[in-house]
């Protein structure tokens, strides 16, 4: 088809303009939305690529790197010794070995009673290192092992991954990554490893699933008699099959070996730091023995650097944040998008049906809106279990209600406007006057309601997490995050600091963002062209 | 004689008024239009005037079925239309179109002129009613030239309506209507929205379209100027009844119900001398609420030549010379009814109920 410019009578080019285009265009003009929506876009693309970011995993734990305060120049070694020096040199000080003047003392006292920790804990410090410095004291022999032993760990201890192990039959053959091998190649591998019969590494695996499976199920459904477990078992079993048992086995198995090669790895590394020949960060293939061979890398454990600082169980607090965007976003706009759906859907269909229809629905709302929200959503959880799509799920189930009202007014004031009728009397069905008469036109609400919906989806989901509804650990949202870092807010307050500060900044942007958008689609705003 | 192609047999138009809560009772009824008739034959334009609330909208909307009717019939093209199945009443409803009185409201402003214009002709394509079935290309080429035929450019049919006059919107509702290549177009007071010249436009445009495609119109309006110029019959409407229908020619030199005489008289004339010696007929007090179901003539509220047997005896059409019927007792050339007194007229009609 031939491509046809208009032109007016000067024959220049006359651009088509869409009510799209235009809010675009407003849109731009408002600088604090811009702002909002460029933030958004970080934080998504944040959330997004947070595997491919070179960021510490956000579920490892390493319990040396509890409560790690965040740093920028410092690693976590660094800060470790710190932390031990301080609680040190408070113990010096209450056994009299650290001699302050008696002011000092005096207020010492005052912030233990107040409670005060750090300033008790920072002044110790200062105070010590600067005597130690000036040679006024000196540790006493048990703290100077202390010291020593400590600083030694810090020096030597590093972290093994093994990220990939291969296998090949004969030496030269092409190698085959083992994680994608069949459970009866990798038991064989195992047995051949192991020096046992491939039947026993099956039997033992078996009963390792099942005494799995036998954990679940006791944590699932307490306080039954062991009768009862076995028969449940015995149903577990047969439920997920061959093929479960088999996959299970696999990643058990799999687990094993790498623990195998850990164990050589950290064996051999050991031999060289005591030689003095290791270099980290090591990156090498070893072979475990003719067959099989593993990509390993390793790490000095206490060089990390935490720039959010680490929570109770020594974890990243940035990765943690990061990834904890991921649940918080999804949620925000999974449940944003199906309360939304439903919401159409229903509000349409009451408000073009009307009559009956529209009567029973909309009181079904009005009782729902009667029902306290959180108690649907705590009950719903509580029946389906909590994981993260259970909680979707429930969140969408509660907030529809808003929407269909509002879809519901649009397509009653849309249904007798010419358009329709014209529509109508050309024999356009229901459903093609709702999908493209009605809908588009009351789109611009939908999309501004949404934008301001997103957020307070974000916030329900860290309340519910922050009352342990919401996402199990070792998952993270920003809820839960805040919620994990009550306990220790005057202690450590970057725990509750940073995943808050990360919230309320993409909270500001939603709303900026939305409140944007609202103007850009209302022709008559103030914020005109 | 001519078959006509549309015809109306007492067409009722009641709107429900419920009240309660749960169990709705029907408490009454608004009777918008109250037993119309009348034939449409083919080629002709019939101008359905009267002021504003008599039902004209809404006779037309029972015709086309927007509204189903509460009684009556309408038979289009030898096919009942109250009555038929869906798939009937869509074949039949592609011949009947309509244009809409504003041309603001009467486009989906979400959508292009193209898409607009070709909704018709997608759904009834897609419902496999199109004889032959149109292809995308097809349908494009249509659409323009559509739009070239009522007088826009194709080059603006990727624009959206709100970037066009008035004049411009009403001839993309015209273009939308003759899309499906219709017998019979029902034309709610399409140029009542438009300013005077424009409005002349938009009627010769109609009036050209109806000699080359042999349309139909049902042409609505409450200026009496615009229904001279565009109609061959005249049919005169009074709280959901039609009091008089005529000839265009006849009526405006020769009108017969007082309604229409008091009507014909309120429109200014444009000559100061004759304007000056206008005889005016004021009627008295306004149109009464169409909530109640009536008697009498429907006029007698107002009329200035109320006579007793009026209030209890519906006038029937009386014949008055060719193509010229009358709904008032004025013209029963049976009998004289200026004597009758008010106790004998409710006695007549008390044993006429009986």
């Amino acid at each position: 088809m031939k491509n046809v410019v208009a032109t007016n009578e000067f024959n220049q080019v006359v651009e088509g303009n869409s009510l799209g285009k235009d809010a675009w265009r407003r849109l731009r003009k408002n600088k604090m939305a811009v702002i909002g929506m460029i933030v958004v876009i970080i934080y998504s693309i944040l959330a997004a690529t947070a595997p491919l970011l070179p960021i510490y995993p956000y579920d490892q734990i390493i319990l040396d790197h509890q409560h790690l305060r965040p740093s920028l120049t410092r690693t976590s070694g660094e800060i470790m010794m710190e932390n031990r020096l301080k609680d040190l040199y408070f113990k010096a000080w209450r056994s009299g070995e650290l001699v302050v003047t008696e002011a000092e003392s005096a207020q010492i006292r005052k912030w233990i009673a107040a409670n005060d920790t750090n300033k008790v804990w920072n002044f110790v410090f200062k105070e010590g290192e600067a005597q130690r410095e000036a040679g006024i004291f000196t540790f006493n022999a048990a703290d100077q092992r202390v010291i020593t032993r400590l600083q030694d760990k810090i020096d030597t201890e590093f972290l093994i991954d093994v990220t990939q192990i291969t296998f090949s039959e004969e030496k030269g053959d092409k190698r085959q990554d083992l994680s994608k091998m069949s459970y009866e190649q990798i038991s064989r591998i195992y047995a051949d490893l192991s020096n046992t019969d491939i039947e026993a590494v099956k039997a033992q695996t078996l009963t390792e699933v099942s005494s799995q499976l036998m954990n679940t199920l006791k944590s699932a459904t307490p306080g039954l008699t062991a009768e009862e477990y076995a028969v449940n078992l015995e149903l577990e079993l047969q439920t997920i099959g061959e093929s479960g048992v088999a996959k299970l086995g696999k990643t058990n198995l799999l687990g094993k070996i790498s623990t195998t090669i850990t164990r050589q790895a950290d064996r051999d590394l050991k031999q060289e730091i005591r030689e003095g020949l290791a270099v980290f960060p090591v990156e090498r293939i070893i072979d475990v023995n003719d067959q099989l061979q593993a990509k390993v890398t390793a790490t000095k454990k206490h060089e990390r650097m935490y720039y959010l600082g680490t929570d109770y169980s020594g974890r990243d607090m940035l990765s943690r944040i990061i990834y904890g965007s991921q649940v918080s976003i999804a949620i925000g706009l999974v449940g944003t998008l199906t309360s939304v759906l439903i919401g159409i859907v229903l509000g349409a269909i009451a408000g073009y049906v009307g009559g009956k229809v529209d009567y029973i629905l909309m009181r079904i709302v009005d009782i729902m809106y009667g029902l306290p929200y959180m108690l649907l959503v705590i009950i719903f959880m509580a029946i389906f279990g909590r994981n993260i799509l259970n909680l979707f799920g429930a969140l969408a189930l509660v907030s529809w209600l808003t929407i269909a009202r509002m879809v519901r007014g649009q397509v009653m004031s849309l249904k007798n406007s010419e358009y329709v009728e014209a529509a109508r009397s050309m024999g356009g069905s229901t459903a093609r006057i709702i999908l493209k008469h009605m809908i588009p036109n009351s789109l611009s609400v939908i999309i501004v309601y949404s934008t301001l919906r997103v957020p307070a989806f974000i916030m329900q989901e860290s309340f519910l997490s922050f009352l342990g509804l919401g996402v199990q650990a070792p998952f993270a949202s920003w809820g839960s995050l805040v919620g994990d870092a009550v306990d220790g807010m005057t202690l450590y307050p970057w725990r509750l600091i940073f995943p808050a500060i990360a919230m309320t900044l993409f909270l500001f942007a939603m709303n900026f963002f939305g409140d944007g958008l609202r103007d850009a689609f209302d022709p008559q705003s103030k914020n005109e062209l | 004689m001519k078959q006509p192609i549309l015809q109306v047999r007492d067409l009722k138009q009641h709107f429900p008024v419920t009240s309660g809560m749960i169990l709705q009772r029907q408490v009454g009824s608004i009777r918008a239009v109250d037993g119309i008739s009348f034939d449409v034959y083919e080629g002709e334009t019939l101008g359905i005037v009267g002021e504003s609330g008599c039902g004209k909208s809404t006779a037309v909307r029972s015709i086309s079925q927007l509204y189903k009717p509460t009684g009556g019939s309408v038979i289009f093209n030898g096919i009942e239309l109250t009555t038929a199945d869906p798939r009937t009443m869509l074949a039949a409803r592609r011949d009947i179109q309509m244009i809409f009185q504003d041309p603001y409201a009467s486009l989906n402003p979400r959508m292009t002129v193209r898409s607009i214009i070709a909704e018709p002709l997608v759904i009834y394509n897609r419902r496999n009613l199109l004889d032959p079935p149109l292809s995308k290309l097809e349908i494009e080429h249509r659409v323009e030239e559509l739009m070239e035929r009522v007088g826009l450019s194709k080059v603006f049919k990727n624009r959206y309506p709100h970037e066009f006059s008035g004049g411009q919107r009403q001839r993309i509702g015209i273009a939308r209507a003759l899309a499906l290549n219709p017998k019979i177009i029902l034309a709610d007071e399409p140029v009542s929205a438009l300013d005077v010249s424009i409005q002349s436009q938009i009627l010769n445009l109609l009036s050209d379209l109806q000699k080359e495609f042999n349309l139909t119109y049902i042409f609505i309006a409450h200026d009496l100027a615009v229904i001279q110029h565009i109609s061959t019959r005249v049919a005169v409407m009074y709280l959901g009844k039609i009091v008089e229908i005529s000839e265009a020619v006849n009526l405006y030199d020769n009108p017969l119900h007082p309604y229409t005489t008091a009507l014909l008289s309120a429109a200014p004339i444009p000559d100061p001398v004759v304007e000056r010696n206008r005889q005016r007929i004021i009627l008295t007090g306004d149109v009464p609420s169409p909530d109640k179901e009536r008697f009498g003539c429907y006029f007698y509220d107002r009329c200035p030549k109320r006579m007793p047997w009026c209030s209890n005896h519906i006038p029937p059409m009386f014949k008055r010379g060719k193509n010229h019927e009358v709904a008032c007792w004025l013209y029963d050339e049976t009998r004289d009814y200026h004597d009758v007194s008010m106790e004998e007229a409710k006695a007549d009609a008390a044993k006429a109920s009986k």
